[in-house]
């Protein structure tokens, strides 16, 4: 397969493509193994670096900065994996979408390795904002009975939010609207925690954040590094869960980004 | 005892949850070298953190060298952060490389890169946190060696006890020798000590352990290193040079970094070396003689490079990237190579003239922030001193040039401290400000919203060796904040914004760059004192240097304001950047008479002994501007 080359972008303003009409291509990866410790604002630049080494021709904005048109779904606890993170591209022009994973794959560390990709619509929003439904899972180690912990989880549900620091400031989390369901169970020699979130006007529930709040509770200290991992991201859209790919089966909404 | 070579990242992984910035920890970036299969087996160190290290380009090139050799291999390892280094001491997980996460101590060698002399506390830390001896004396038979190099190699006497070897000059092919030495060595099994005489017949290679010092009416009362008796060491060890520096790959940074490090972006080396002549200025002495790459070596490897790290920004660095005598081919070169690719070209410090402005606007496209000069002296008596040859005309045509073309803010670099200067040229400073910034309103406009604003930032010398001024005394530090507030007093227009060097850090650098060996127990103190980072602003600890200073006997402003006799022998002479004493000394006399000295890649030679010494000549690809 031929490397696909980067495509000179007009100089005059007037002649530069209008971001509607790019092609936008959703790309699903991994965030796994060491590179889980890798903050947000750091994993930006590695995908960006990851896209320019790919060749693939990603279009560049017009401000005065001149970033590359590229956005992802919300930024994971550092040290969170997660098997379905995604990232937009806007292309300026269509490439084989096959060749284009391939292309990226071959740019892309194994440990943040792409394994889907489609073009989406590009009037839908930003997944940042879009993507509001995440199940994660958490191995917890042999930390405490099961019972306990999941009446302690039940106990800070009731209390309706969380109120903990992070860094210097006090955040809150309303559990109502962020917290949907969990299960705890043991496998892998532990603990193991599977949890049901919604983010949004609640804001968004760390699941580090629910568990040191019900070993609080608990009077016990919280297992030293957790293993947590986002197996799922979806948006929540009149009573079911629409899949990042799709299929979408209503119209778009009005462009949020 | 070495320890056994064994991957101990399972040991690192739990902490890495409970600290800042873990990415710093994590290796496997893009580009990193992962067949680590040796069997012999370098560790290059730089004692500061993963994201000051990473950038260094020293690292890059020898990372590559060594890990090009059949049989070879080498690693990274950075300082971690104070509350990694405290969990780790805490667990008992000694210092691990990044590759291969193996303990420090398992290394054949471990290199250090002096970037600076307040860089000395994180090297014992790094050697204390590896369990490795923190003297050569102190080691056993089997640890690794441990080498040095770099440029504040230059006077590593206060660090002499801690290293096995010092590698002088240019590291590209010396750093193989001495890695082929040493695995000689070891297969054959000779005592540590034979190795370190094999080693000190490496050329460029100074083994400290082998020379003792002197001290006597000839010299300062740090003494003079000279070889041991019995020892066939030369007396005085000679720089490496790499004579065909074209030759070498133009881009030595491979590894991609994940973490966001100081200067990140690709940096391309155009040129080694400068001529000049700053007299202030150890690497325009040490780096000697100019090589250039040409300008389609330089342009290719560039867009290749870009290509295959995916940065959005190249850097063509050197000591004087406007020097090149094909510098405007180059930019028009990338210029055109990376049209419509987002990519941002920069170049590290504009020529004061109309050449320096012209090539930062080809560089900066559309933008237009700060655009920096160096005239280092408020008046033209003392920038002839320290041989700026540049006059009051040019830096008014560089900013009436630089307001003309866009730019808004301008920032000046200066020196404080310089050897003849008065409160006059302290005052000199202000003035140049103001005319700079009256240079830009008349140009831009007088109103607010014209954004016109000059920001001055004032260094204080330290004299180093190998330069014109390595026999002048630093100012006293009381001495420095008063010219500090007579700046301060002087400035008056609000669009000026002054800052200045801390005085006490400055003193501390002053003092190690002046010391002899006795240096090293004002080292140890510190560190055992609980200094580290030194180069931080927020971790450094003036008042644990002065108490370790007080345990050692040495007053740090007196060590580092006392002025040598132009006679006297140097604790560094035993070592040489081919640069002539002789020239030195009659630098010194000019630089007092206030007479410059004309750069040889411009005018004819200055006769600073490089050339002869070593064998080489300058490699100007054209004519220089």
């Amino acid at each position: 397969m031929s490397r696909p080359q980067c495509q000179p972008v007009p100089e005059r303003p007037q002649d530069l493509p209008i971001k509607a009409e790019l092609a936008r291509l959703r790309v699903a990866y991994v965030k796994d193994r060491r590179l889980a410790y890798l903050g947000h604002l750091d994993l930006i630049s590695t995908v960006e670096r990851c896209v320019r080494r790919s060749g693939l021709p990603f279009s560049i904005g017009n401000g005065f900065a001149r970033r590359m048109r590229i956005q992802f779904s919300s930024a994971l606890p550092v040290g969170a994996s997660s098997a379905c993170e995604l990232f937009d591209l806007r292309l300026t022009r269509r490439v084989d979408v096959d060749e284009a994973l391939a292309a990226l794959r071959a740019a892309t560390p194994p440990a943040l390795a792409p394994y889907r990709a489609a073009y989406v619509d590009g009037r839908l929003p930003a997944p940042e904002a879009w993507l509001d439904r995440t199940q994660w899972s958490v191995e917890l180690g042999p930390a405490c009975p099961t019972d306990e912990l999941s009446d302690a989880i039940e106990s800070v549900w009731r209390h309706g939010e969380i109120r903990y620091l992070r860094g210097e400031k006090e955040k809150v989390v309303d559990l109502s609207r962020t917290l949907l369901g969990f299960r705890v169970g043991e496998g892998g020699g532990g603990l193991t925690v599977a949890l049901d979130t919604r983010s949004g006007a609640g804001g968004a529930l760390r699941p580090q954040v629910l568990l040191d709040a019900a070993f609080s509770e608990m009077g016990r200290p919280a297992p030293d590094a957790p293993r947590v991992r986002r197996l799922r991201q979806g948006h929540e859209e009149s009573g079911r869960i629409v899949e990042p790919f799709g299929p979408f089966d209503t119209e778009a909404r009005a462009p949020l980004s | 005892m070495r320890a056994p070579r064994e991957n101990l990242f399972h040991l690192l992984e739990p902490l890495l949850a409970r600290v800042e910035h873990p990415a710093r920890y994590i290796d496997h970036e893009w580009g990193a070298c992962q067949e680590q299969d040796g069997p012999f087996h370098l560790c290059m160190v730089y004692a500061d953190v993963y994201e000051v290290g990473q950038p260094n380009l020293g690292v890059s090139i020898l990372y590559n060298q060594v890990n090009a050799q059949e049989g070879m291999s080498c690693e990274r390892c950075y300082l971690p952060w104070k509350d990694l280094s405290a969990l780790m001491r805490e667990r008992g997980v000694p210092l691990l490389s990044l590759e291969g996460s193996a303990p420090l101590a398992s290394f054949d060698a471990i290199g250090f890169t002096l970037a600076h002399e307040l860089i000395a506390t994180n090297v014992l830390e790094t050697l204390d946190l590896a369990g490795i001896a923190l003297t050569s004396a102190e080691r056993d038979e089997d640890d690794p060696i441990i080498l040095a190099g770099g440029p504040s190699a230059w006077n590593c006497e206060p660090l002499a006890a801690v290293f096995d070897a010092v590698l002088l000059g240019d590291g590209e092919e010396s750093i193989v020798e001495v890695c082929a030495c040493i695995r000689a060595a070891r297969s054959e099994g000779v005592p540590r000590v034979e190795l370190l005489r094999r080693l000190s017949r490496v050329p460029g290679t100074y083994v400290p352990s082998l020379y003792e010092t002197r001290v006597d009416e000839t010299s300062t009362r740090w003494g003079y290193a000279v070889p041991r008796s019995g020892e066939d060491v030369p007396e005085v060890v000679l720089k490496r040079c790499v004579n065909d520096f074209a030759a070498t790959p133009a881009v030595a940074q491979r590894i991609v970094p994940y973490a966001g490090i100081v200067q990140d972006r690709l940096s391309l080396e155009v040129l080694r070396g400068c001529a000049r002549g700053c007299r202030f200025c150890q690497a325009g002495m040490t780096y000697r003689p100019v090589r250039e790459r040409g300008a389609e070596q330089v342009v290719a490897g560039g867009v290749e490079g870009l290509e295959t790290s995916g940065h959005n920004e190249i850097s063509l660095s050197s000591l004087s990237t406007t020097d090149h005598s094909q510098c405007a081919e180059i930019l028009a070169g990338l210029n055109e190579r990376l049209a419509g690719r987002g990519v941002r070209v920069s170049i590290p410090s504009q020529r004061l003239d109309a050449f320096g402005v012209e090539m930062a606007a080809a560089v900066a496209g559309a933008r237009r922030g700060g655009l920096t000069f160096a005239p280092e002296a408020g008046s033209q008596r003392l920038r002839d001193v320290i041989n700026k040859n540049v006059t009051e005309d040019d830096l008014e045509r560089a900013a009436r040039n630089a307001f003309d073309a866009g730019w808004r803010r301008c920032k000046l670099y200066f020196m404080m401290g310089l050897p003849t200067e008065t409160d006059e040229d302290v005052v000199g400073i202000a003035r140049m400000a103001e005319r700079v910034l009256e240079i830009g309103r008349e140009v831009v406009g007088r109103g607010v919203k014209s954004g016109v604003s000059v920001s001055i930032s004032v260094a204080v010398l330290v004299p180093k060796a190998f330069t014109a001024f390595q026999w002048a005394g630093q100012l006293d530090p009381d001495e420095v904040r008063r010219r500090q507030q007579l700046l301060l007093h002087e400035v008056r227009d609000r669009a000026i914004r002054v800052s200045y060097h801390d005085a006490d850090v400055s003193l501390v650098e002053g003092a190690l760059s002046k010391m002899g060996r006795a240096g090293f127990d004002l080292v140890r103190e510190a560190w055992r004192l609980g200094c580290r980072f030194d180069a931080w602003t927020s971790e450094f600890r003036f008042d644990l240097w002065q108490e370790a200073a007080a345990a050692c006997g040495f007053d740090l402003a007196e060590v580092a304001c006392e002025e040598f006799p132009l006679s006297a022998r140097l604790p560094w002479e035993h070592t040489s950047p081919g640069v002539d004493k002789g020239y030195l000394q009659r630098e010194w006399l000019r630089a007092r008479e206030g007479v410059t000295t004309p750069d040889c890649t411009r005018e004819s030679c200055a006769g600073c002994g490089v050339c002869p010494t070593l064998g080489v000549h300058n490699v100007i690809q054209g004519v220089r501007a």
